[in-house]
């Protein structure tokens, strides 16, 4: 065993800076060497949540409608100077007019552009709250596979495990009785997302782990499915009538999906036996 | 040094994308950074407000293509530095022997013994915990923390920030390596302080 990674190659690891040559070193490295796998590990975490807490204030409104004002005052300077030369000689009336009508234009196309903007962030601020969520459970299902800590409660009886988040979590959830052929449940963790209670339920596919993760959903908004794949695992959303889940593994995409699918009819009841 | 953006003044002419385009989805952005620094509302406005008309006024001289949101934060860093609360906080903070008294135009000099090799497990529940991590941001001296903010928050690479900032990148590297130290050992402090609470 060589010595053990530096602090500027962890850095640079966790940053995406490293050449493809030290790239290579550092994975050869990490692949027999625990302590720096977990501690390349721990500053990846530190790094997503440092990004996730660091995104933290908004700018008022009226700041953004001043400044969209001020832009677009700024980029249609040249048109308007053009336009008033060029219109300098015509009647009064007909300036008058066209005057009404540019202004009317003007006003319409920056209500526009205000809407079209905040549409945008709207959407911008989504997805970029979709994608920390995902790198945060993915996150926290490597981590659960990587420490050799127990979970907090270790059954494979959903009867013990559902019982074990009584007083816990602010809400309820059902374990699938019938479960996909070589699916277990191996127990599971009260963990946090976002800042809320979250249940983790930790399940094993064949060889492969599964995190499901079970949390409120957030206000009325619908919960669309997706399935996002990051480096080699997959991430599966999937919403129940209250609840959000989250899936993550490393197994084929359709037994999770089929996973999910257990996961999902047992909260609805509409899966014989779900408790 | 020719700054990647900056264009020769007998270039400077009509440009092909307009100020509000380049500039508008960057607010978000540019007011969070300004936030953190200032640490407060009234200041941030007025922070981007005048980063947002300096920007304005020299965008003639942008040279289109190049990295326009490097030089806008560019712009945002330097009105900071010169407004009331960046000037504050450079006569609380003796910038480079505060932070290096051996230099800092290489790597980080981090001594490997003080590497954090404590056991994960300690800090990931201190990781989940927002507000924790946000209250361990706030003891970070200026310098620590917009290098942090622009590698973490803003992802961009070294060589951007090292221009945005106007450093080398092994200052860069260095500052980073220190920031992260600094949170870990903030978040382990809460930690114990919590737990010794938790103990009286």
């Amino acid at each position: 065993m060589t010595d053990h990674l530096s602090h500027a190659i962890l850095n640079a690891l966790a940053d995406g800076e490293l050449s493809a040559d030290q790239l290579a070193n550092a994975n050869d490295h990490l692949a027999g060497c625990p302590s720096c796998t977990s501690n390349a590990l721990h500053q990846t975490l530190l790094k997503s949540a440092t990004a996730n807490a660091g995104l933290r204030y908004a700018p008022p409104l009226q700041l953004q409608e001043r400044l969209v004002r001020l832009a677009f005052e700024a980029d249609s300077e040249p048109q308007s100077r053009g336009f008033r030369a060029a219109h300098l000689s015509s009647s009064w009336f007909g300036w008058g007019s066209l005057g009404w009508a540019a202004a009317a234009l003007l006003l319409l196309f920056t209500v526009s552009i205000i809407f079209v903007q905040r549409a945008a962030q709207r959407v911008e601020r989504a997805s970029a709250e979709d994608s920390a969520l995902v790198t945060e459970v993915f996150d926290q299902h490597v981590a659960t596979l990587a420490k050799n800590m127990p979970l907090d409660v270790v059954s494979t009886d959903r009867h013990t495990v559902k019982p074990w988040f009584q007083g816990k979590i602010p809400f309820s959830f059902n374990l699938p009785q019938g479960l996909p052929n070589d699916t277990t449940l191996d127990g599971a963790n009260l963990t946090y997302l976002r800042n809320q209670p979250v249940s983790q339920l930790l399940y094993s596919i064949g060889k492969h782990r599964v995190s499901v993760f079970l949390r409120q959903r957030s206000g009325q908004a619908e919960v669309n499915e997706s399935l996002t794949e990051r480096s080699g695992f997959h991430v599966m959303t999937f919403g129940t009538n209250d609840l959000e889940a989250l899936a993550v593994s490393d197994v084929d995409p359709a037994r999770l999906a089929e996973f999910a699918s257990a996961i999902k009819h047992a909260q609805t009841g509409d899966q014989p036996g779900s408790k | 040094m020719r700054l990647p953006w900056k264009k020769p003044a007998h270039e400077a002419g009509p440009q092909t994308s307009t100020f509000e385009c380049l500039v508008l989805p960057l607010l978000p952005s540019l007011y969070n950074i300004a936030f953190w620094l200032s640490r407060n509302a009234t200041d941030a406005e007025d922070l981007v407000q005048e980063t947002f008309l300096k920007a304005l006024r020299g965008f003639a001289s942008f040279e289109p293509g190049s990295n326009f949101k490097a030089w806008i934060f560019r712009i945002l860093r330097n009105t900071y530095l010169t407004s009331r609360s960046g000037l504050a906080a450079r006569r609380t903070v003796a910038l480079e022997d505060e932070l290096n008294k051996n230099g800092e135009a290489g790597p980080a000099k981090v001594p490997e013994a003080a590497i954090d090799r404590q056991t994960p497990e300690v800090n990931l529940l201190q990781l989940a915990d927002r507000a924790a991590l946000q209250a361990a941001m706030e003891t970070l001296p200026p310098e620590l923390l917009e290098v942090i903010l622009l590698c973490e928050v803003e992802e961009m690479k070294y060589r951007e920030i090292a221009v945005i900032l106007d450093i080398p990148i092994g200052t860069v590297m260095s500052r980073i390596a220190r920031a992260r130290g600094a949170l870990r050992t903030a978040l382990a402090a809460q930690l114990s302080s919590s737990r010794g609470i938790a103990h009286d």
